[in-house]
């Protein structure tokens, strides 16, 4: 297809870098579908607020598809939109106010807690026999409970391959940012986790507050 | 390598998340993976959180795209691009 006058000449006016023809882009948009809604659906915990979202990034990445640059990363060009539209739509989880305190939550926190209170960890793989009792769903509470800015990163993380600076391009952050986001979404969402499976009965242990 | 160069294990430890990241270079992965091959407790300490993320990101990970989702957009792309190429 022949791209409009007034898209090449705004291309021009911005920088002159190559725009995808529509074809190229259906194509690029359609191949990560998939992702973009389960990044979706982990951060609104809903799925038809996540239908909604993705399609309403879609037609704005439809309508700014002359700001790509072809050959660039399309993947993270397209999440960045879909992150705004996040935030501008207000579609987030209906988030309860946290009663965790995450303040300092210590490495190895998970692996301290599992050896402190009798869980196994001298198995051949604890930690995944640990996530497998747990199951998808608490998992996904567990990653629920953190705050906010550390859920979107610790999200990119865990469901796409993005390197620090990717993501820093997705979130409009420094990458450093991102380095510090992520190792503390970490400990946090070990901290999360460990409670999810004190609440289920999988572990013993004392109430949150004493186990620090 | 002399033996100044091995690092200890708060050295290590201190590379964890770097490690679990892949983002250490070349010559620091090299010194992490050497001390995790000599310290079994270090070792046992990086594997569990390796396999921690690893189980985690799986778990997370575990969704399916609606077929109807996918066809919707399809088709709101095809309109969208089309009436884009619209004259006037």
């Amino acid at each position: 297809m022949i791209e409009p006058p007034e898209i090449r000449e705004q291309a021009a006016r911005q920088g002159a870098h190559r725009i995808v023809d529509a074809e190229e882009f259906q194509a690029l948009l359609m191949g990560v579908l998939s992702p973009a809604y389960g990044y979706a659906l982990r951060l609104t915990r809903n799925r038809s607020d996540a239908e909604d979202l993705v399609q309403d990034a879609a037609l704005n990445a439809c309508r700014s598809r002359h700001t790509f640059e072809a050959g660039t990363n399309f993947k993270a060009w397209f999440f960045h939109i879909l992150t705004r539209c996040l935030w501008a739509g207000h579609r987030r989880a209906q988030r309860r106010p946290s009663t965790v305190d995450f303040e300092d939550v210590p490495d190895l926190y998970l692996y301290t807690q599992s050896t402190q209170h009798g869980y196994q960890v001298a198995g051949e793989d604890p930690a995944r026999a640990l996530i497998d009792q747990l199951g998808t769903e608490r998992v996904v509470q567990a990653l629920e409970r953190l705050p906010e800015e550390f859920a979107i990163v610790c999200t990119l993380y865990f469901m796409e391959d993005f390197a620090y600076q990717e993501i820093a391009d997705v979130l409009d952050v420094p990458v450093g940012t991102v380095r510090s986001r992520l190792h503390r979404g970490r400990r946090m969402l070990q901290k999360s986790l460990w409670d999810v499976a004190r609440e289920a009965g999988i572990v013993k242990g004392p109430a949150p507050e004493d186990a620090r | 390598m002399t033996p100044l160069n091995r690092l200890t294990c708060e050295e290590t430890f201190r590379q964890l998340d770097s490690w679990l990241d892949h983002e250490l270079p070349v010559a620091e992965q090299h010194l992490v993976d050497e001390h995790l091959a000599l310290c079994a407790a270090c070792a046992r300490e990086f594997r569990f959180e390796a396999s921690l993320m690893q189980s985690v990101r799986s778990r997370l990970r575990e969704v399916t795209l609606p077929p109807a989702l996918q066809a919707r957009v399809g088709d709101l792309l095809a309109v969208e691009l089309s009436r884009s190429q619209e004259p006037g």
